[in-house]
């Protein structure tokens, strides 16, 4: 398999003969190798949910942080290269501000998504003689969850600069399961507290350990509140209502 | 503000000035005011933003020109006046344009009538130490329905009004507009829509208070062709607009509307 992808596996800016470029494709393969993510759109907000892999019992569960504040209306798990993503994200909230300062508006989900992209294909760019900012595509994917004036969203970005929006999303490691799970059961009117339960039984059907309140995070994005993380007594009352 | 109403002594200089005065610290001499008055006036579900289109300055710097618009359509809800130094008004104008273009191309919306207000705010401040010579008067409908006027001064410092005269006629025209659109002119004014006050009613005082202004001041401050923009809200009726002269320039029907009326100022 790897025989026939030498010479132009090398270059993050060189397409093979047959059109790929390898690196692009090698970088979708770590998001493979990642924890799983679930995303679930309802009419009345987004919820995001990830499996923290608690390799260790000295390991504190609550110091992974795989889902992380853009903005207040505005929030994103991940999956793969978790480092790759604090500079993806650090650009998204760069992003959001700019814009609330500029234009006194909460930035769109979409408009959000497209900034992620755009720095998605910045590898192996440079300037006149200077150093490219980045030597190589990020590891990482990332649900985007957010409500603007067009409603709840879910948006998946991955490390071609593809952005695609979703009614329901999972990606890393236990994806193809989760991913037919949902879309058994998704129904585009489910309320808030069942997107809550749909996103842990689909986790606890591809995790390895038994879930409980440490080892999955659970965030949503609401009309009313915003961004939230659920902290772990409300964590707890989903895990028994499944 | 003493810059701004200094002597423009350049203009006037034919000789090269002697080798003394040129190492001597040299004032900062502003661009012409090339003239003219904007106002802008807001009632319930309509905003009206007018203009008139002399150019030319008291010194003969810029020269007199009979057509020259200083109210610009920027999308089907916002209309910008601009007033000042005509040049700088053009490049900002433009500036802003393209910046609404950018940003239609980003977000697939047109921006909001606050949105640009802000935007022409840091487009202003960031020229803080080199500005436009120019005085903004926004004008439109906001996202909620309710019409809305924007001043600005050069610099970017900006406030929401009912109404607004800016320019060679604003002296004049200000305190005349408190007097109609400020029911109690003892108290302080509050932003917010002339309510008690229809469009056609609206439309009548823009146009007295420019045959007025054009019939007082000098030929170089005020005159030729008035412009007059009425942006509609959504679901407004077109009663009042029923009168010679006027048309419709909306780009996209179902939504906010804006019409053009032309008149002549002699």
């Amino acid at each position: 398999m790897f025989l026939t992808r030498s010479e132009y596996d090398r270059g993050v800016n060189t397409f093979s003969p047959e059109g790929r470029l390898f690196q692009v494709e090698y970088a979708m393969e770590a998001i493979k190798l990642g924890s799983t993510t679930v995303g679930i759109r309802t009419p009345h907000g987004v919820v995001l949910a990830v499996e923290k892999r608690v390799h260790s019992p000295l390991l504190e569960s609550s110091s992974i942080e795989k889902i992380m504040e853009i903005d207040e209306h505005l929030g994103c798990a991940m999956s793969g290269l978790t480092a790759d993503a604090r500079t993806i994200i650090d650009h998204a909230r760069v992003t959001a501000q700019n814009h609330s300062f500029t234009y006194d508006e909460k930035i769109k989900v979409e408009s959000v998504a497209q900034a992620v992209c755009d720095l998605a294909l910045r590898f192996g760019e440079s300037v006149h003689d200077e150093e490219a900012m980045m030597s190589r595509p990020f590891g990482v994917a990332l649900l985007i969850a957010g409500i603007d004036e067009v409603g709840p969203q879910l948006y998946h970005t991955d490390p071609s600069g593809t952005s695609t929006r979703y009614d329901a999303k999972a990606i890393g490691s236990g994806s193809e399961a989760a991913q037919s799970e949902l879309q058994d059961k998704w129904h585009k009117s489910m309320t808030l507290q069942e997107a809550h339960i749909l996103t842990l039984r689909v986790l606890k059907q591809v995790m390895e350990e038994k879930l409980d309140q440490h080892n999955v995070q659970v965030a949503q994005v609401t009309k009313e509140k915003g961004f939230e993380i659920l902290d772990e007594t409300s964590l707890k009352d989903v895990i028994e209502l499944m | 503000m003493a810059a701004y109403f200094q002597a423009p002594t350049a203009y006037s200089r034919t000789a090269l000035p002697p080798l003394a005065a040129v190492s001597a610290p040299q004032h900062l001499v502003p661009p012409s005011d090339t003239s003219g008055t904007i106002m802008a006036i807001t009632g319930v579900g309509f905003t009206v933003i007018a203009g008139d289109a002399r150019r030319g300055d008291a010194f003969g710097a810029y020269p007199q020109v009979r057509f020259v618009p200083t109210v610009f359509r920027l999308t089907d809800k916002a209309v910008l006046a601009t007033n000042g130094f005509a040049s700088d008004g053009n490049i900002f104008i433009k500036k802003v344009r393209q910046r609404l273009d950018w940003y239609r191309h980003a977000h697939a919306k047109d921006m909001s009538l606050h949105a640009i207000a802000l935007l022409i705010q840091s487009m202003l401040y960031q020229r803080r130490f080199c500005p436009f010579y120019v005085h903004n008067i926004l004008g439109g409908i906001e996202d909620d329905g309710s019409g809305a006027v924007y001043s600005f001064d050069e610099v970017g410092s900006y406030v929401r009004e009912t109404c607004r005269a800016a320019g060679s006629a604003s002296t004049m025209l200000q305190p005349f507009l408190d007097s109609q659109i400020y029911p109690k002119s003892s108290q302080p004014p509050t932003p917010g829509s002339a309510t008690h006050l229809s469009l056609a009613r609206v439309l009548a005082l823009v146009m007295d208070s420019y045959k007025h202004a054009a019939d007082r001041l000098s030929h170089d401050q005020i005159g030729d062709g008035l412009e007059v923009y009425i942006v509609l809200s959504k679901g407004t009726s077109t009663q009042g607009l029923n009168i010679e002269g006027v048309s419709e320039v909306t780009s996209i029907p179902g939504g906010e509307r804006i019409f053009l009326l032309r008149r002549s100022l002699a």
